[in-house]
């Protein structure tokens, strides 16, 4: 039983160390370029006003004193300790930024790849059903629309229309002033909160935030997955025993849901894996202008402030998604698909 | 495969998306909500905030002994403390606390709160210290220096050259801020004496109490019924982090915002015709200076007086400040802004190419003149910076513009390794030594002021600077700063352009919205809606 148990053991442990090893990369490539950043943290925190021994005092609080190998392995001392330090941009435990910050954003972009996926896959496989027609056309220039206009801007217009002109959701924020202040979002999902809160109108309120951020985030996503699944189905579609299925008789549903679909799921997975693993990080310019109190607007806040804890702490959780993300990809089109295993 | 194509996919997913929707809302009764960039708030403790969000808050958090009058600025008033008399020798002051002041939490302000407060601020050593400093407090001595006489007197000593009028205006900064010693105390971690607490949460007796600082989205305060200068108006304000414009300015045209602050020109045009809201203008005591680095050694031009002089006629005051930035500046040459007591209000320099080739000729600077000039990469500096190009490019010389993050351009100036820097100063505190002690102070003693980063040698100016703090007879001071600014004005590597104006944007609903000169002087205990 064992020797059973012994490959997938081993298995298991060359995928931790490899994991263990990226993110201990991550994290050195991430130290040793915050510290080339030509900001001073310490004046960055004090102002230019500081005097000369509250200068000294900070440098030395901060660790800039000493040279940055030194700094990255107490900085990873710490880190194996479970503290990821205090972010000098907010004031506060850089964990408990982390905490607040990164359920805002996995909700939004998981919602957005939700989206992205049902529309996506669906837009994806109406294209490839009648390549180069009229509805083809039409989605791809949509798609391409999609993928093309800056996320800033397709928001602003779509805050001023749908928001300020129409009154048809929610502003920026994730809820009305009325319930932001009174919910306590201890799970950081708002969505989850305001249900378990009971205020009346708390939950539509969310949703009604979450609407237009949502769809702004996912017109990039669905442009990029109708194309890559559009791609994937005609090239599958070509092949010889697409053409035996329809000399055969079958018809073109049984068609894509037999032969074409089990043939391109792994590709389309792996595609939806990467478009959700960029949602999670590039959600930035979404963001800030929805008042979204996310890990991307958090992470730049943190670039322009100097802030390495807290940047080194946003890397961490973002390299863990990316981490995470592809390992469950990794294992789903494994079991999915029998050439490789 | 089927001819009729199914539903247009996307369009239904819109559509069901958006039906979510509730009828929208505009800002609670009893609620005045503001929206502005959060993103600079560090620390809500007064011993170590020092952002513009900070120092704001405080202003309604806090009280300290005495305040400068928000109608009137130039005038102390009484704070926490009802009197306060100085000693013949100028060098102490003792304050009687007012009866029956208390903090938010009920309790009764004590001598010992005032002790405390100061010498945790000075202990602590952050940002805002060096205010304090000025006293001649630090953390060796500062125990000496506050001393309790009895249960409603303390007494303040300092041995640094400060005449007692300096003193009581420094005690108006921010970082002079009373606490509650024991509600403090019982929120201490270690020898922290309560900071990491302090950074989200308030222990003071102003007009309003922090209920809720979630970092970087939102400050909730609600009013403290108890304050000693009487209760707010509102119950509750909500100071909200949008960090986009655009995006503050739909909330307030909404009217899911009450307030707006930081929207650019473009933004403030498009809400010209919108009724329902109002530009309100606040003089702000920011100046905006060109800074010629004559401690750099790469390019001796930087170091010619003719330069500097050429410089005054160069810039296109006019045209910057009317067309250009539209309102948010005003043309101002000195480094006390108008309104700040002792301010000088002469504006002799214009844009005069003609004027300024005559001097550079006259100096030997001939055509062809290179100068890197770093400015902030935010707006309005761009712009400015493109303007001083072209209007410098007609005298002969050529400004090549490094636009770049705050944080680097201060590295730079303190590192003085910069040639140029069009920047901004903000005073400290409400005095003129606050400014003047920059502009016109380096005795190379170590301390950095801006006179020592522009390398500008000034041992008889310095000396008079040094002088004017120690005056007693206010008409007598405000003379010597005139003095000090009319040299600075005409002779120094600095090139005094501007005055900021903060443009604020309302719902007519609100009323008392009050801004003073200084940075901190945001007070909303007279707002109504």
């Amino acid at each position: 039983m064992s020797l059973g148990h012994a490959p997938a053991l081993a298995t298991l442990a060359r995928g931790l160390a490899t994991t263990a090893t990226t993110l201990a990369c991550l994290l050195l490539v991430t130290f040793a370029l915050s510290s080339l950043s030509p900001i001073d943290p310490a004046l960055r925190a004090l102002g230019d006003h500081a005097s000369a021994s509250a200068y000294t005092e900070m440098r030395h609080r901060l660790g800039l004193d000493a040279p940055w190998p030194e700094r990255f392995a107490r900085y990873a001392g710490r880190l194996l300790r479970g503290d990821l330090g205090v972010a000098e941009s907010t004031g506060q435990p850089v964990a408990e930024d982390l905490r607040h910050v990164f359920p805002a954003t996995l909700e939004l972009a998981t919602l957005a790849m939700l989206l992205s996926a049902v529309a996506g896959i669906a837009l994806g496989l109406l294209c490839a059903w009648r390549p180069r027609g009229l509805l083809d056309g039409v989605v791809r220039i949509v798609s391409l629309l999609g993928s093309s206009l800056p996320a800033f801007w397709l928001g602003l217009v779509a805050l001023y229309f749908f928001y300020a002109r129409l009154h048809w959701t929610g502003g920026p924020g994730r809820l009305d002033d009325a319930y932001q202040y009174t919910i306590d979002l201890d799970s950081g999902f708002v969505l989850l909160d305001s249900w378990r809160s009971g205020a009346p109108g708390a939950f539509a309120n969310a949703w009604a935030h979450l609407a237009l951020p949502v769809l702004v985030l996912a017109a990039y996503a669905i442009g990029q997955i109708t194309r890559m699944t559009r791609a994937a189905l005609l090239g599958e579609a070509g092949k010889e025993y697409v053409t035996l299925a329809r000399a055969k008789g079958a018809l073109p549903a049984r068609i894509i849901v037999h032969h074409l679909l089990p043939n391109t799921r792994g590709l389309i997975i792996t595609v939806l894996a990467l478009t959700y693993a960029s949602l999670l990080e590039g959600a930035v310019l979404v963001e800030t202008v929805f008042a979204w109190p996310g890990i991307g607007r958090y992470l730049t806040t943190a670039l322009f402030a100097a802030d390495t804890a807290a940047i080194l702490g946003a890397t961490l959780v973002i390299g863990c998604s990316f981490v995470v993300i592809n390992g469950l990809t990794d294992a789903l089109v494994r079991a999915l698909d029998p050439r490789l295993r | 495969m089927p001819q009729c194509l199914p539903l247009p996919w996307l369009g239904l997913l819109l559509g069901a998306s958006l039906a979510v929707v509730p009828a929208r809302s505009a800002s609670p009764p009893g609620v005045l909500v503001i929206v502005q960039a959060l993103d600079d708030l560090v620390s809500l403790d007064p011993a170590e905030g020092f952002e513009l969000s900070s120092v704001q808050t405080f202003t309604n958090v806090y009280q300290r002994l005495v305040q400068p009058d928000p109608d009137h600025p130039a005038v102390l008033q009484p704070g926490l403390a009802s009197h306060w008399q100085a000693d013949p020798g100028g060098r102490s002051l003792t304050f009687e606390l007012a009866a029956g002041a208390c903090f938010a939490s009920g309790n009764p302000l004590r001598p010992e709160d005032v002790i405390f407060s100061l010498s945790r601020a000075v202990k602590l050593n952050r940002a805002p210290v060096f205010i304090l400093n000025e006293l001649g407090w630090n953390a060796g001595n500062v125990d000496r220096a506050l001393t309790k006489v009895d249960a409603q007197h303390v007494r303040l000593t300092w041995d640094a050259p400060v005449g007692p009028a300096l003193a009581l205006n420094i005690l108006t900064a921010p970082v002079a801020s009373i606490i509650d010693a024991r509600e403090v105390l019982e929120h201490a971690a270690g020898d922290d004496v309560g900071n990491a607490w302090l950074r989200s949460h308030s222990a003071g007796s102003g007009p309003f109490k922090i209920r809720r600082y979630i970092a970087h989205e939102a400050l909730v305060l609600d009013a403290n019924p108890t304050a000693p200068g009487g209760a707010p108006r509102l119950q509750t304000i909500v100071i909200k982090n949008v960090a986009d414009a655009a995006t503050r300015r739909l909330l307030v045209a909404v009217g899911d915002a009450d307030i707006a602050r930081d929207l650019g020109p473009d933004q403030i045009a498009a809400l010209g015709g919108d009724s329902q809201v109002e530009t309100l203008v606040f003089p702000s005591a920011m100046i905006d200076y060109l800074m010629f680095n004559t401690a750099n050694t790469d390019n001796a031009a930087l170091r010619n007086p003719a330069l500097w002089e050429a410089a005054r006629w160069l810039v296109d005051y006019d045209g910057i400040a009317k067309q250009l930035l539209r309102g948010e500046y005003l043309v101002h040459q000195a480094f006390l802004a108008a309104g700040f007591p002792g301010g000088l209000l002469t504006t002799p320099y214009h844009f005069d190419v003609a004027k300024a080739r005559s001097i550079l000729a006259a100096a030997g600077i001939q055509p062809g003149l290179h100068i890197t000039l770093d400015v902030i990469n935010q707006p309005p500096y761009g712009d400015i910076a493109q303007s001083l190009q072209a209007s410098f490019a007609q005298a002969g010389i050529q400004l090549d513009i490094v636009p770049e993050l705050a944080g680097e351009l201060y590295s730079k100036i303190r590192a003085r390794s910069e040639q140029a820097v069009w920047v901004y100063w903000v005073p400290d505190y409400f005095d003129a030594n606050s400014t003047a002690s920059a502009f016109a102070l380096n005795r190379e003693d170590g301390a950095k002021t801006l006179a020592w980063r522009a390398g500008w040698r000034i041992p008889a100016l310095s000396a008079a600077t040094a002088a004017a703090a120690t005056e007693t007879d206010p008409a007598a001071r405000m003379e010597d700063y005139l003095a000090i600014q009319r040299e600075v004005q005409e002779k120094s590597p600095f090139v005094i352009a501007f005055q900021a104006r903060n443009e604020v944007v309302v719902r007519r609903s609100v009323h008392g919205y009050r801004e003073g000169l200084d940075a901190d002087m945001v007070y909303y205990d007279r707002i109504s809606k």
